[in-house]
Order: C-alpha cells, then structure tokens, then sequence
C-alpha cells in the first residue's frame, strides 16, 4: 500500500467531516431557529455555539425581496458644489479690493465666469486664484470684450476627487438610511464610479423602502414674498405655462422650468414652489398652490440636531431640535420676520407656510404631514425623520433598474429547480448503475459525496444562490458524470486488450485524465469571464459552476481512484464489473 | 490499438453533413439578420411584471387593457403551467420607467378587481443599464472564446484551433438562431446558457481532439481520414453516454423547472446537441483540412 494513498484518505475524512459540519446549519434550518428565538425573546440553543454562523444565502430570485441600482445624478450636485466656490470667490475677492466684480456660474460646464473692468483687477483675480485656489480651479481662455471676462474651470483632479466624494457620500447615506431602518441582510455597493446597487432580501414592503433610500432629504426653511397676490401669481405661472408648453403638473422638473422662464417677471432673488394638494382617499395630487419664496434658505436641514416622531390629538408629525447653528439662525430668521409666513419645504416641496407670530429662540419646529390614515401618517413620519436624522443626500438618486421578487414566486421557483435537479440526477444515477454496475456504483458514491461538497463550498465562500445557479449545479453533476464515464469506457479499453483489471484501471486512469482537465479547464475559464462580467443572478451561476468544476474533479477523478485502490490494492479483489 | 466493434464511416460522409450544418448556418444567420432577437428587458430597458390572477384571464385581454390605455403594444405571455394563471407583461416605454410598473398594476387592479390580481414580481430596467448589459454580455463572450482558444493553442497546436473556433461558431450561431425563430426571449439566464454551451462545445471538442492527438503518431497522409474517422469512434461510447446523461438532467429541467429554467434548459439541449454534431462532423474534418493545407501554406511562406 503506497503511503500517499494514507494521506488521501485522511485528507477525505477530513474534507467530510468539515462539510458535514458546515452544511449542519443550513440543512437543520438553524436560520429560521435563530430568527424565531431572537423575535420571541427565548434563549437561543446550546448548540448553536458549536456550528458556524454561516449558511447557503438564497438569491433573490429564490427567496424574494428587491434589488435596486441607482444613479447618482452628479451634474447637479457639482453644480452645487461650485455655487458654493463661487460665492467663497467672490466674498474674497471683495475683499481683496476687486471693484465692480460680476462672477457667476456656467453650469453646463461647471466654470466660473468672473468679469472685471481693468486689466490691474483682472490680474489680481489671477493671481489671487493662482495662490489660493490653485488645486481646484484652472483658467480656461475665455472670449474677451470691452469688460476684462475670465473663466475658470475645475481641475480634472478636483473634478475626480468631487464625483468620487459625492458617490462615496451618497453610498455612505444609503447604507445608514437601510441600517436605521432595520433589514436583514442588506447588501449595499457601489457599481462604477456614480451607480449604487442595494439588495434587500426578503423585504415586506417594498415601495417603502426605495421610498427611503431615494428620498432626498433636502429641509429648507423659505421666507414667502408676499409682494406679489396669489392671484397674480397664479395668472403668471398660468400665462408661463401656455407659453412655453410647460406640462400641468408639479414635479420638480416642472418647476425648475417655470424658474427659469419667470425670471425677470418675478423678484430676481425669488423663486417659485408648490404645495400640493391631495385627494383624501386615493391620496392623488389634485393641485397644488404656488407660493413665491426668497431664493435664500434662512436655515436648512444640516443645521438639524434630532428629529423624532410624535403625536399630537391622533395626528403624528415629526419635531425638530436645531443644534447651535441652527437656534441662532432660525432665532434670527424668526425675530426678522415677525408676521410674515415662513415655509418648510422637503425637497423643495412647501409641506406648510404658517406665519411667525414671535420670534423662535428655543431651535425647536415641527414639520405636520399631509393627508391619509393614522396608519399610514405614523409611517410616513417615522421614515422622514429617520431621513432627517441621517441628513441630506449629496445628490439625487434615479432608479436605473428595480427588481422586485415576491416571496411566494421564489418558493415556487426554489421548489421546481430542486425537484428538477433532482428528477435529473436520479435518472443519470439510475442510468450508471444500470450500465456500469459496479463501478457506476462508484461514481454515484462520488457525486454524492460532489453534492455535499459543494454545499459546503458554497457555504464556506457565503455563495448566493440563485436558479441559474441551481442549473450550473446540474451543470457539474453531468461534468462530474462525463468525466467518469471517460475514464470507465477508457478502462474498458484496456480491458479490452486483455490487461489485468488492476493495470486497466491505472491506464484508464492515466489516459483519460488530459482530457478531462483540459475540458474541464476550458468550462473553468467560461465560469470566470462570467464571473467578471456578470451581475446578481449570473454571478452567482459564475460562482457556483467554478466551484462545482473544482469540487467535481476531486470528487470523479480522486475519491473514485480511492475506491478502486482500496479495493484492487488493499482488498486485493480480483474482478470488478464495469 | 484496440479493435472496435463497430467502425462508423463518419468522415466519408464529412461533405454531406458539412452541408446540412451549412444549411442550418446560415438559416441561424438569415433569421438573427432579419428577424433579431426578443430581448428579455434587462437587455433592453422596460418592466416586467408577473401577476398571478385569480380569475380566468387570457393574454389577449390584458393586452387590450393596456392598449386602451396608451401603454403601446404589450408583451403578455402566459408563464408556468395554465393552472397556476400566471402571466408576465412586458412594457417597454423607456422614458417613464419609474413609475410604469406601478401604473399598469392600478390599472389592472382597475380593470380586474382589487382581489384577483397580485403582484409577484416586477423588474424595471432604465434603458442605459440595458444598453451597458448588452454590451457586457458581448464582452464576455468575446473574451471567454479567446480565452478558450488561447488555451487549445496552448495544449494542443494549431492543427486544432480553427476547427474549434469553426464548431463553437456553428453552435453559437445554432442556438441563437433557434431562440430567435423562437421568439424566445434572449436575456442574462440565456446569456449564461450560451456561454455553457460555448464551454461544453470546446469540452466535446477538445474530448475527440485528445484521441487524435493520441493517434497522430499513427497519421500519414494516406490513412489521414481512417486515423480520424478511428478516433470518433473510439470516443463514441463515451459520447454517446455522456450525451444521454446530460440529456436526462436537461430535459428534467425543461419540463419539470419552471417558468424560469424553461427557456434556460431550450438553450442549453440546442446547444448541447449541435455541440456534438459539430464536435465530429465539424471539428474533426476542419482538422483533417488544417493537416492536408499546411504544406501548402508553408510553401507559400517560404519555409
């Protein structure tokens, strides 16, 4: 007996007892057990702490939930971000003695367009920009008139560093909305530089959820410019509308447009915003009511200190506490405006306008919630200020592609796949026993021991698996089978010429072995193209057909050869059917 | 050298079968040209929706729900078994994907009645994610054939390459071929199914290609196509087997694996059976053509 063929053995005790280990968990529902001891408060089992915490993750087309990719919309965030420069640049250049200095933003390529009237300021402005704001801004040649006109662009290494930080800040604000709002299992990455994917599995209502991650979260507190009666506000917009063929609804869309075409016609530092109005019961929007704010936020959502539900004569809203910041500003705000109307908008929405009586000193407010059930109300208030708590997003999210997977649809797919895995499997072990006796005997012992495997394996590396999945594990199975069979019919051969079953057996081996690795390395490569190409679903065909391939050659090629030597070698049999 | 019971006379047919792989070749090339694919909305942006309805409704009613309502020509197809009543409706208007699930649904709750429709799945793919999908998945094929035959090259010589670039071309081509006359959807599921078949049709090919290999030492130019036609046959038991196996698990999943499965276990028995065909009656002649056209290509190089 060749003493390496000790070590096989111990290496397959070994591999068995840890896939059995492994799969204990998932075989004996362990999940489901933890779920229902951590939900009904009793003690978790004793010998839970003996098996790992790990077992088969269900994609979602098998168990349900929803998968999500956004896009972060970069462009206006960017432009936020140099509105902001803007205003530092020219607070500064002031400062610096520039005289009669016009500067505004470009944004459909996010320059800066600063004009001067002397060639003296115009080189106070290069120079000033040179020395201070070399590492965001560049000149770019601008066209020159009788006014001295430059124009400045970010860097392309501020503009890199600007995208990454707003995806990155998007993705971090994504991730703590899901953490506070409590899913099992959520998965949450970047996919590029701007698209954030979210999975979350088993998830029960699902428009809430993508409800949460979209919403912006944008709190501002808008003086209102009664200058202008509604009634003639109303007649403006109206007039606008027809004008320039402006669609009739209020999406935000929609009002940035009428902004745009109202300029000159409405106050220069004003702008408009709607609060709409809803059907009660199918909770419809069936109007909405202009309002005309001062451009400025007095006090905006990042000065927030807490926000948190409470409920008032049945009516549940979310109170507001301001930290420093915010107190001092909203005190201002307040004790300058004293009755004038000052709106709250949610994402540019007017959620209500109350007048200020007095001055607010105490950094507290209170935002009401629109129409609907009690239900439904509390709901509401409980994920805006869960929004409020984790801030702003950097910039607006638009739903690329959406999945949603009802629970029951993937039962129903996870019990077919299994069943037809299974009929499959079943029929090809029927078929080696039938053909080749003996030794196909063998082989099925293998490709049970490829099944336990490969639970184990895709449990070790947390594998998700999807249906795709499943099929690549029937994949292997008859890769694992054929490989078998290559080397059988092989033995025959040799048989065939008259050899001793052992010396058959060893050549058989031996010549069907380049075939099978080079087959099976060529499938190898096929799985891991996918797996670098592929998303959700299709990696997970990718994952489970590379480490099918790898456990099914131990299992046809090494675990059978095993058993033939114990039984050639060891028990020195003299006749195996094949 | 073992003697067979039996010596199919493959290669002295090679010309006639070349020719009806011809035929359904170029077919395959005609219909994808003329007719393209259905692609599944993850390759082209749009919603699908499954519903399961609780009382009798037919595809042509839903349809005609939709086209009352200006939502363009939907695509309804009945999905699983008929007692299930489930159906799939496919809308693709790229413009207002974000709300255009939850829209049909009210409208068919409208139409049909709170309680009798449930939906169970929906999947909006906005149209830039479906063009980079497309794009990726002609990538990946791309380069896992690459791949593959940078590796025969590598194991084998390039007597053997182009025969197994010309038989994974004749699969590939088959099969889409087929899903396309099909109207069967082509979407990630058949994309990994093709690349499956693109493995197990170098797999099949690579198994014959060994056994020539192992005879070469055998070949002359006189007994080429004998040494060739040898060499199938001595594989054929295998083959044979092999190809009933899979089959088994195929068609399990085909009848047996749900609405999912179903087109994904189509792909892969097409692909699978004229990976096989081409495997002897393609591959193995290209080879024979290779080994009488090297002298020749050499002279003309000057070696």
């Amino acid at each position: 007996m060749p003493t390496s063929w000790k070590w096989k053995v111990a290496l397959f005790a070994f591999l068995t007892v840890l896939a059995i280990y492994l799969i204990t968990p998932t075989v004996f529902g362990f999940r489901d057990r933890y779920d229902l001891a951590v939900e009904t408060n009793t003690p978790v089992p004793w010998y839970f702490s003996f098996f790992p915490a790990k077992w088969i993750n269900l994609g979602l087309d098998l168990r349900g939930g929803i998968y999500l990719e956004f896009e972060v919309e970069l462009s206006k965030a960017v432009q936020n971000k140099v509105d902001l420069i803007t205003d530092d640049l020219k607070r500064s250049l002031t400062s610096e003695g520039v005289q009669d200095l016009t500067i505004r933003q470009e944004p459909s390529d996010y320059t800066i367009q600063i004009n001067v009237k002397n060639d003296d300021d115009a080189s106070k402005v290069i120079d000033y920009v040179n020395k201070q704001y070399s590492d965001l801004l560049v000149r770019r040649s601008g066209a020159s008139s009788s006014e001295i006109s430059l124009s400045f662009g970010l860097t392309d290494k501020y503009y890199e560093y600007l995208k990454n930080q707003i995806s990155k800040q998007a993705l971090e604000k994504v991730r703590n909305r899901i953490d506070k709002y409590g899913v099992a299992e959520p998965s949450i990455h970047r996919l590029g530089s701007n698209r954030i994917a979210v999975e979350l599995p088993g998830i029960k209502d699902p428009n809430r959820a993508i409800n949460l991650i979209k919403k912006a979260g944008q709190l501002e507190f808008k003086i209102v410019d009664e200058s202008v009666p509604q009634a003639k506000l109303q007649q403006l917009i109206a007039d606008a509308k027809k004008e320039n063929g402006i669609p009739d609804d209020y999406s935000s869309k929609t009002v940035a447009k009428l902004n745009e075409v109202l300029k000159g016609k409405i106050p220069s530092d004003d702008e408009i915003a709607y609060e709409l109005q809803y059907d009660s019961i199918s909770r419809k929007i069936t109007g909405g009511i202009p309002y005309l704010l001062h451009r400025k936020a007095g006090v905006t959502g990042e000065m927030l200190k807490d926000a948190k539900v409470n409920v008032h004569n049945n009516e549940p809203y979310v109170s507001l506490v301001f930290d420093q910041t915010g107190t001092t500003a909203f005190g201002e705000v307040t004790k300058n405006n004293v009755g004038r109307r000052m709106a709250i908008l949610l994402d540019g929405v007017v959620t209500k306008a109350p007048s200020i009586r007095e001055p607010i000193l105490g950094g507290q407010a209170q935002i009401t919630l629109g129409y609907g059930g009690y239900g439904d109300l509390l709901k509401e208030a409980e994920d805006l200020s869960l929004v409020l708590q984790e801030g702003a997003l950097p910039a607006q999210l638009t739903e690329e592609t959406k999945t949603i997977i009802g629970p029951s649809l993937g039962a129903d797919s996870i019990h077919k796949g299994i069943m037809a895995t299974i009929i499959g499997t079943l029929i090809v072990i029927i078929f080696m026993l039938v053909y080749y006796k003996f030794s196909g005997l063998l082989a099925n012992f293998a490709l049970i021991f490829n099944s336990l495997f490969l639970l184990a394996a895709l449990t070790l590396f947390q594998a998700t698996l999807t249906l795709p999945g499943i099929a690549g594990i029937a994949l292997t199975f008859a890769m694992a089978i054929d490989a078998n069979v290559l080397i059988f019919e092989r033995i025959k051969e040799e048989l065939a010429l008259g050899k001793t079953i052992k010396t058959a057996v060893e050549a058989g081996y031996n010549n069907a072995m380049r075939a099978i690795i080079d087959s099976n390395l060529t499938t190898l490569i096929a799985g891991i193209v996918l797996y670098n190409f592929g998303t959700g679903p299709i990696k997970g065909f990718a994952v489970t057909l590379i480490i099918g391939i790898l456990v099914s050659m131990y299992t046809a090629i090494i675990c059978t050869r095993m058993m033939y030597d114990y039984l050639l070698i060891k028990r020195k049999v003299q006749l195996i059917s094949i | 050298m073992r003697k067979l019971k039996f010596n199919l006379p493959f290669i002295k047919y090679q010309w006639l079968m070349i020719a009806i792989s011809a035929v359904f070749v170029i077919t395959g090339i005609v219909v994808i040209a003329t007719k393209g694919f259905n692609y599944g909305i993850d390759f082209k942006g749009g919603v699908k929706l499954t519903y399961k309805f609780a009382t009798a409704t037919s595809e042509d009613q839903i349809k005609e729900i939709l086209r009352e309502k200006n939502l363009g020509e939907a695509d309804v197809v009945r999905y699983g078994e008929p007692a299930d009543s489930r159906m799939v409706v496919k809308v693709s208007l790229p413009e207002e994907h974000a709300v255009l699930g939850e829209t049909i649904t009210s409208i068919l709750t409208e139409k049909l009645g709170a309680n009798s429709v449930t939906l169970e799945s929906e999947e909006t793919v906005g149209p830039r994610v479906g063009k980079e999908l497309r794009r990726k998945a002609w990538l990946a094929v791309i380069f896992s054939v690459l791949l593959m035959l940078i590796y025969i090259g590598y194991r084998f010589d390039f007597y053997f390459a182009p025969g197994a670039v010309v038989a994974l071309g004749h699969d590939v081509i088959i099969t889409m071929g087929a899903f396309s006359l099909l109207n069967k959807e082509f979407n990630i599921s058949t994309l990994a199914a093709l690349l499956t078949i693109v493995g197990y049709s170098i797999n099949d090919t690579i198994i014959v290609y060994d056994r020539i290999r192992e005879n070469r030492h055998l070949i002359n130019s006189n007994n080429l196509n004998d040494i060739v036609n040898l060499s199938i046959n001595q594989t054929l038991g295998r083959t044979i087997i092999t190809v009933l196996m899979v089959l088994f698990v195929l068609f399990a999943i085909f009848f047996k694996g749900g609405g999912t499965l179903h087109d994904f276990a189509f792909a892969m028995i097409v692909g699978f059976i004229s990976g096989t065909y081409s495997s002897i009656f393609i591959a193995s002649p290209c080879y024979i053509g290779m080994y009488r056209l090297m002298p020749k290509i050499k002279k003309l190089f000057g070696k």
